[in-house]
């Protein structure tokens, strides 16, 4: 299955959500997963909490976990500790159809971003995605 | 036994297999059904996983093999054998 430009406004691939404590982080993040994967995927980053500082901002992941349900649905990548409370909390407060468009993959923010963006740029399926994402756990460097 | 085809390439120049050129490469290698391999500096690499072949390390220059096994195998090393050659 490829994107296909729809009535309601998304492209037809599923995207990325990427939590960290950190803009620069999620940000920095989300220009080289860009840069390996072509500028079909849409990409959310959200870093830092809503006084700039680093944290996480629950309200922007829950608006960011929302908007992804109501368009393409998207795959989310967090980085540690409060940003995966974060999208946990926020899961609980979507109803069970979008938890169904939004998966969280349990990898590394980095390469797993990179995994599934490249495998989100093929068109896959959020659940192939996720799959893409966590073969980054074990996945060697050297 | 699934048909099976093998190619060398060389990668061009100043042309590492490394961010754009190896998320190009890698989309490329998923639109086929056979199982795509490709193997660098004595490493092995499933041409589908983005993670692996940055693992290779292929900086430009270097040989890589290209093999597949499956009904497309063939056309999956000619289509990826030219694109390699291409990549810039």
């Amino acid at each position: 299955m490829h994107g296909v430009a729809t009535k309601d406004g998304h492209n037809g691939y599923v995207g990325l959500v990427l939590v960290s404590h950190s803009a620069s982080i999620a940000e920095g993040v989300a220009e080289l997963v860009g840069q390996v994967a072509g500028p079909e995927v849409p990409i959310v980053a959200i870093g830092g909490a809503s006084d700039g500082s680093l944290g996480t901002d629950g309200g922007k992941v829950l608006d960011a976990l929302r908007e992804a349900a109501a368009g393409g649905g998207a795959v989310v990548l967090m980085d540690l500790g409060s940003s995966v409370l974060a999208v946990r909390a926020a899961q609980e407060e979507l109803s069970s159809l979008e938890n169904g468009r939004v998966l969280i993959a349990d990898a590394p923010l980095v390469e797993g971003a990179v995994a599934a963006g490249v495998t989100a740029s093929t068109g896959a399926s959020a659940s192939e995605i996720v799959a893409a994402a966590q073969e980054a756990r074990s996945a060697a460097k050297l | 036994m699934p048909p099976s085809s093998e190619r060398r390439v060389i990668l061009p120049d100043g042309v590492p297999l490394h961010a754009r050129p190896a998320g190009t490469f890698v989309k490329a290698a998923a639109r086929f059904g056979s199982a795509v391999a490709v193997a660098a500096n004595g490493r092995r690499a499933n041409a589908k996983s983005i993670l692996e072949v940055l693992a290779l390390g292929a900086e430009g220059g270097t040989e890589l093999t290209l093999s597949a096994s499956g009904d497309d195998a063939a056309d999956a090393v000619d289509e990826l054998a030219t694109l390699v050659a291409q990549l810039a």
